[in-house]
């Protein structure tokens, strides 16, 4: 599961507040692929990022030289965008966990894929 | 966001209403050494899909497409020199080149007449310059069938560094300098030898399509004597004699003409007769195995053609980093396809059942690799993921999601129709959370149309059909529909007046 795909999910346990509740990430393994780089593709995907998120989540995978924000002209700054790129497309979760925030409800990610189906108890009906 | 709205509906527009308004036919190439010859290839496609195939040739050809009454195929002329764009059509099942086209044929009253005629006509046939193209597409996948040789023996091996086969230097000079459609060249004989029939190529009882291994295992023939075969498919009502007798007939006369080998196993030439109504088209077949499951290597139980999952995801107009999610993936023909085709977008594959789940993963795993012996570098990436997830309770944001394209179980081989009943509105409800309002859209395939339009009705706040493609499917008739998402915001269940539970 690459970093750009958790910034997409969000917590649909029932009951849970507001939808949109970003899960909290953990990672027994992880990899990093050589992903050909995009600029223009990277920038576009910037306004679509969750920032908290994203942070919180490198700072979970103990990632380095991740930018906290987009910076002014970040479209034609290629370092910033190399490093969004390495951040969002080049780490890949390959054993690890999902967890809700309010409910504490885990979701196992296992060879890069997460299991996110809940019980019929949890689901809205 | 407007601006986007504005874009995107013009998109969606001119992909409906496009006319057949003729653009120029490609000029001739470059001046050079080698004959600039002009032909007029067919293609089968998905039906209900020409339009959008005509779109794919007009746009990585540069050629206007006829669209045939015989549905399910298009022509068009190019010249030869393109003959390798043309096998990197996503949109297109099998190809041929016509040797003739005959409108408004007279059939004579009797049977013995009408085939009398037929094996008159094979001698008058201009046969020489389609055949001069079916041998530059024969030594053309020669080369690529040698490749694919040396590929599958390297790809057993572990891919630790990209071990790329050097490039073959082709004969057929390009005209688009444009180097990603070298990638796609590989796709073609790309297939496991997955016994399938082609069913607008094969008629009746002959064999379907061949295994490659005979190909690259059959020694060089004497070109003077080749071996061939006639397969003729015939359709309309008023028609007195059969395909087989048909093919028989105008075969026998072939091979007086050329003094040819009939084999109809193993065969080097494939003549085509085409009898759709009045209108009768000759043609050589230049592909042998249908190119439609060239992206899938581990099948499921309800695998979809690739050309019928590019031609949903051509439908919905994909713009640059568009969020493409099928969430009810199965093996993830359509993801796939998209990540392959759509590289600047992002494409997220879901599905609840584990085996479906995984069967995408390995199907994007040997993506992976095929794509590292071809380009020959470290690049392990492609822009998709896996979820494991339940379509009616999606783990994604809401209003996140660009495009929704999907395959939706129709209630025969998969799931049952009277769990479609609930399945369906909650699906498109849930559908419609994630979907960007103003500007999201969704691509859907079903054959339980009268459930999906039950469905639908009651989301006109949220969605809106736009267009119906009628097409296929395995013989039965199945739609896709595309949808819009409206501006509306979706508004959760807690918020509204408790009334969420699918009808009955």
């Amino acid at each position: 599961m690459k970093l750009l795909t958790h910034n997409l999910l969000s917590s649909h346990v029932r009951g849970v507040g507001p939808r949109g509740l970003p899960l909290r990430l953990q990672a027994t393994e992880v990899r990093i692929n050589n992903v050909e780089f995009n600029p223009d593709f990277v920038a576009r995907m910037i306004p679509k990022v969750e920032w908290e998120v994203l942070l919180e989540a490198a700072d979970h995978l103990r990632l380095i030289e991740v930018p906290k924000g987009p910076i002014q002209g970040y479209e034609q700054d290629e370092t910033f965008l190399r490093k969004m790129h390495h951040v969002l497309l080049e780490v890949e979760v390959l054993e690890g966990t999902l967890q809700c925030p309010e409910s504490g409800r885990m979701f196992p990610i296992s060879r890069g894929i997460p299991n996110m189906l809940l019980s019929s108890e949890e689901t809205e009906t | 966001m407007s601006d986007v709205q504005e874009a995107t509906n013009q998109l969606l527009d001119v992909n409906l209403h496009e006319n057949q308004r003729s653009l120029q036919v490609m000029e001739s190439g470059p001046g050079s050494e080698s004959e600039n010859l002009q032909v007029t290839i067919g293609a089968t496609v998905p039906t209900g899909f020409e339009q959008t195939a005509a779109d794919e040739v007009r746009e990585k050809l540069r050629s206007s497409c006829k669209i045939s009454k015989d549905r399910g195929k298009i022509y068009f002329d190019i010249s030869v020199e393109s003959l390798a764009q043309v096998h990197c059509l996503r949109s297109v099942d099998n190809l041929f080149v016509v040797v003739q086209e005959l409108k408004d044929y007279q059939f004579k009253e009797t049977k013995e007449e009408v085939l009398k005629d037929f094996e008159e006509l094979a001698g008058k046939l201009p046969w020489s310059d389609p055949l001069k193209v079916w041998k530059i597409n024969t030594s053309f996948k020669k080369k690529k069938t040698k490749r694919k040789k040396i590929n599958e023996n390297s790809s057993k091996e572990k891919i630790d560094n990209g071990q790329g086969d050097k490039r073959d230097k082709k004969d057929v000079k390009r005209e688009l300098s444009d180097n990603a459609l070298e990638s796609h060249i590989l796709d073609y004989y790309e297939n496991p030898a997955i016994k399938e029939e082609i069913s607008t190529l094969v008629s009746d009882d002959l064999a379907s399509c061949k295994d490659e291994t005979d190909e690259s295992s059959r020694e060089e023939t004497d070109p003077e004597v080749l071996k061939f075969r006639v397969t003729c498919n015939r359709a309309g009502e008023k028609h007195c004699f059969s395909s087989n007798e048909a093919a028989r007939d105008f075969g026998g006369a072939v091979q007086d003409y050329f003094k040819w080998k009939a084999d109809m196993t193993n065969f080097d030439v494939e003549v085509l007769l085409n009898i759709h109504d009045n209108e009768i088209v000759v043609g050589i077949a230049l592909t042998e195995e249908s190119l439609h499951r060239r992206n899938i290597t581990h099948f499921g139980p309800t695998t979809l053609r690739s050309t019928l999952a590019y031609g949903m995801l051509r439908l919905c107009a994909p713009q640059p980093t568009d969020i493409i999610v099928d969430p009810m993936c199965g093996t993830g023909a359509i993801p796939i396809e998209g990540a392959t085709e759509w590289t600047n977008c992002y494409h997220i594959a879901g599905d609840n059942n584990p085996l479906a789940v995984n069967r995408t993963a390995n199907n994007i795993s040997s993506l992976l690799t095929k794509n590292q012996i071809k380009e020959g570098k470290l690049s392990w990436g492609l822009p998709i993921d896996a979820v494991q997830w339940d379509v009616c309770n999606l783990p994604l944001r809401t209003g996140s999601v660009d495009i929704i394209v999907t395959d939706m179980p129709f209630g025969k081989r998969m799931g049952s129709k009277k769990r479609n009943w609930n399945l369906y509105p909650a699906c498109l409800r849930e559908m419609s959370r994630v979907c960007r309002p103003g500007t999201g859209r969704a691509v859907l395939l079903t054959q339980d149309k009268k459930c999906f339009t039950k469905a639908l009705s009651g989301m006109g706040h949220l969605w809106r059909k736009v267009h119906t493609v009628w097409v296929n499917i395995g013989g039965l008739h199945a739609a896709v529909y595309l949808l819009k998402r409206t501006p509306q915001a979706f508004v959760h269940s807690s918020e509204q007046d408790g009334e969420r539970t699918p009808w009955c």
